[in-house]
């Protein structure tokens, strides 16, 4: 199955061209992580405001800071808190929604619903906010803003596609010969939802980067550090001068960075459905 | 069919009457609308808990108070408002004895007998002070006060009774206020100009109770129609006393005010326009596009716009094409900002251990060498501010312009010597909170300052932010001492200079205003001397001897007085004032005819 959608998503050209922007900056995030770039993001190095030039490629900010070093520094916030988040926040939504498509219409069934629609009658990015507002000061505030947001959507889809398989078959067979129910649910029901799980990740990682990006611009995000959302609060300062280097770094950044993911995250879809596949 | 008519009619009628409308002028003309930009919102409008400069603003334009500033007078002098005249001060300073004007009159207001607003009597003053010292005020003034009237924080332990006398706090007969000192303040008078000794009635309190904020009842020149979180607006009180303005009173002077038309008012009764409208603008970029579209008539120009505004720093020069359009004025600050070392921190202030309580105090003086002013004056404050060693700024007359500046240049090299001697490298020295509320500039201050650090050999990763959600959530935090290096600014409440010299008091540490929470018993031995005399010049040779006993113990990496800049459209007749005038300035606003204005 894996090689027929890696096929099917090498000969989509959007999906390919997705792939190459979260490529370059997942490998500029994981240069960052190794301190071979923007650890400088932090240092005076120029004069205030100052415009492009050899040294200073996107110029500086208010401070003299080198707004080039500062936007790769936020490439790798942004996969910190993309691979964080998606990973808890998946993980979180795969066991409730297993859970709860395993044990339909029981009781868990019920609470994990009734939790799942809790969280989702609150306006997304308000309730982000508000625990974050919350929680700050926790280092992690922003973190478990996301994963406590996030995690229902997978939830819900993984519990439809668990109270499917759970009627094929081989889960039959297995039930037959006395497997328990969480060896059932985690050996032989959760693999088949892989193809389910990539694209939602993705589609959480997308929504985490965006996310981290509006907290930080509302001061709700990263304690310290920089991430592209406070160079955008920067920005809005500077551009009434005149000045729109954290912004155009910043915007364009995010921008072809989600541009990117999006493309990609269609192209898994496409590639991972069987359906699609088969017509 | 007609009847039909009849009734959408009325109901048209009735809703045009619910809408917000301007009152109607006496003379027929469009009534003269006054717009004010403000840069934050005000929290309650209770006089008692107006702790923002912002609510102040309002609250001295809706109730009264027993003094004021003159309104054109630079230094700033104090003025009769309520009061008929300056107290009559008994030999040994401590007795006070004000008496109030006649036939004013609080607003009408349902909490009135037949809703129509009853005389103001000096037991509403002694009223209006005792609820700073009731607990379930939750008031924010009582600071200007405690231990400074006889009997009146007794008052308060034995449970705030309303009817129970103040022996220091007595309305002697209906017009005639006395006070009794527990020592002498020479400030007193000063107190009694601030928002928080606005008079209200007793009868609005009660009914209205913590409401009180959204029901002022005063008898200020203004009164409030209507408030939210982007705006109030302010009608004028017509039953507002009738005082003509007197240009010598208010210290008119024609070389500074005859250009911006001041002397077209001599004569007349305040208040001049028929609304105020406050609009609360946080954000610099939204303020200054309201200000350029012609929506408001006053702004605090952005530092962001300092280039775009000025033509020259020195002097400071408006650019041509703002001259021709706007008034311009420079106004130094009255306060300073600073970066207190928390001193009841072992870490980096007072140790029991003798020796590492000297090698804190090398840090600390290691770290004011390494701050650079220069570069925060030009980062921020576009190279206007004023950089000034210790808490005497220059806009005070104690002030040492020939003072050594030392203590304010950076010394990179001394910093990296002194942390040498005392054992210091990047493993010995301890990592340290640097506190803020959250906002874009505070996080570029704090980057600024973790940056002179570094360069003085403090590693980065030791010195921390610690960011809170409001500047409430920061002061309560600091307050408690859980902040290492604070960050702050201090407004002086009145032109005195005791008021800044009262924040390194030992017996004021925190939670109280001296957030450093030093103890030195040589400062605070001439602070009480200094405490009870007037302005002269033994009182500024005491000061000076404190300031410098503060930089010796590197207390404070301070200061700097910010330059202010202001910009009102040329039909506005006025002259605006974020200081110690305040709000006040806003019952002597005019507009030339042709800038009245109906709503947007």
């Amino acid at each position: 199955m894996m090689g027929g959608a890696w096929r099917r998503l090498k000969s989509d050209r959007y999906g390919m061209t997705g792939l190459f922007i979260v490529i370059v900056f997942s490998m500029v995030a994981v240069c960052v992580w190794s301190g071979l770039l923007g650890q400088g993001w932090s240092d005076v190095s120029g004069n205030r405001w100052e415009s492009v030039s050899t040294t200073h490629w996107f110029g500086t900010n208010l401070l003299g800071q080198d707004i080039l070093q500062r936007t790769l520094f936020g490439t790798a916030t942004a996969f910190e808190v993309g691979l964080l988040v998606t990973f808890c926040s998946t993980l979180l939504g795969t066991v409730m929604g297993a859970l709860a498509g395993w044990y339909s219409h029981g009781w868990l069934d019920e609470v994990i619903l009734w939790l799942k629609g809790v969280l989702d009658s609150i306006p997304f990015y308000l309730f982000a906010a508000a625990v974050a507002f919350a929680l700050q000061g926790i280092p992690w505030a922003m973190h478990l803003a996301m994963i406590i947001t996030f995690w229902t959507t997978t939830a819900r889809i993984i519990r439809g596609e668990v109270m499917r398989i759970k009627q094929r078959e081989f889960i039959e067979a297995a039930r037959a010969i006395g497997l328990p129910s969480i060896k059932i649910i985690f050996r032989h029901v959760l693999p088949n939802t892989f193809h389910v799980l990539l694209v939602q990740a993705s589609i959480v990682f997308v929504a985490a980067i965006n996310t981290e990006v509006i907290l930080s611009f509302l001061g709700l995000g990263i304690q310290d550090g920089v991430s592209w959302g406070l160079m955008l609060a920067e920005s809005s300062q500077e551009v009434l001068a005149g000045h729109f280097g954290n912004f155009v770094a910043a915007g364009t950044s995010l921008f072809v960075l989600l541009m990117g993911f999006n493309l990609l995250a269609d192209a898994l879809q496409d590639a991972l459905d069987s359906r699609r596949a088969t017509a | 069919m007609l009847k039909k008519t009849k009734i959408i009619i009325l109901l048209v009628l009735l809703m045009l009457g619910g809408c917000e409308q301007p009152p109607p002028t006496d003379s027929g003309l469009p009534a003269k609308i006054y717009r004010h930009a403000m840069d934050g919102a005000p929290g309650s409008l209770d006089p008692a808990q107006a702790t923002s400069l912002y609510a102040k603003f309002i609250v001295v334009n809706l109730y009264d108070t027993l003094y004021r500033y003159k309104y054109l007078a630079r230094p700033y002098q104090v003025q009769p408002n309520l009061a008929v005249a300056m107290p009559e001060v008994s030999e040994d300073g401590l007795q006070l004895t004000i008496r109030i004007k006649r036939g004013v009159y609080f607003i009408d207001d349902p909490v009135f007998e037949g809703g129509i607003g009853r005389e103001i009597k000096a037991k509403d003053f002694v009223y209006s002070i005792k609820r700073h010292f009731d607990p379930a005020t939750r008031a924010q003034g009582a600071w200007l006060w405690q231990n400074r009237i006889e009997g009146l924080d007794l008052w308060k332990t034995e449970g705030s009774d309303y009817d129970k006398e103040v022996i220091g706090l007595r309305a002697l007969d209906d017009y005639t206020v006395q006070i009794t000192l527990s020592r002498p303040f020479p400030q007193f008078v000063h107190t009694l100009t601030q928002g928080y000794a606005a008079i209200v009635s007793r009868e609005a309190v009660r009914k209205y109770g913590q409401m009180l904020s959204n029901h002022p009842v005063g008898s200020g020149p203004f009164r409030l129609v209507s408030r939210d979180s982007v705006r109030a607006v302010l009608a004028k009180n017509h039953g507002f006393r009738q005082e003509p303005f007197d240009l010598t009173d208010e210290g008119f002077d024609p070389a500074k005010h005859e250009k911006l038309g001041i002397q077209q008012l001599q004569g007349k009764s305040p208040p001049f326009i028929d609304q105020l409208e406050f609009e609360f603008i946080t954000e610099d970029a939204a303020r200054w596009n309201a200000f350029s579209a012609g929506e408001l008539h006053f702004i605090k120009v952005p530092v962001s716009q300092f280039d775009n505004v000025l033509s020259q720093r020195s002097p400071l020069t408006l650019s041509p094409q703002y001259d021709g359009m706007y008034h311009f004025e420079a106004s130094p600050e009255a306060g300073f900002i600073y970066t207190n070392f928390n001193m009841a921190d072992p870490r980096i202030g007072y140790h029991p251990d003798q020796e590492q309580n000297h090698r804190n105090h090398a840090l600390r003086c290691a770290m004011v060498k390494a701050f650079d002013w220069e570069k925060r004056n030009e980062i921020f404050f576009y190279d206007i501010g004023q950089v000034f060693p210790g808490i005497i700024p220059p806009s005070v007359p104690e002030y040492d312009a020939d003072s050594d500046t030392s203590y304010v240049q950076r010394d990179l090299k001394g910093a990296r010597e002194l942390l040498l001697a005392n054992g210091y490298d990047e493993t010995t020295l301890p990592t340290l909170e640097y506190g803020f509320p959250n906002s874009v500039t505070e996080r570029q201050i704090f980057e600024q300052f973790r940056n002179f650090m570094t360069d003085a050999g403090y590693p980065a990763s030791k010195i921390r932010p610690l960011i809170f959600a409001t500047y409430g959530d920061y002061q309560r935090a600091y307050s408690q001492g859980k902040v290492a290096l604070i960050n702050s600014s201090w407004t002086m409440d009145y032109p005195d200079v005791e008021n800044n010299m009262q924040l390194y008091f030992g017996p004021n540490a925190a939670p109280g205003s001296n957030s450093a929470s030093y103890n030195n018993p040589d400062y605070d031995r001439l602070y009480k001397t200094s405490a009870v005399l007037n302005e002269s010049p033994r009182r500024t040779q005491i000061y000076r001897e404190m300031n410098q006993l503060l930089m010796n113990d590197c207390v404070s990496i301070t200061g700097i007085s910010r330059t202010l800049l202001f910009l009102w459209d040329k039909e506005t007749i006025m002259k605006p004032d974020r200081s110690f005038l305040g709000g006040y300035f806003m019952r002597f606003v005019d507009l030339v005819d042709s800038a009245s204005s109906t709503a947007p």
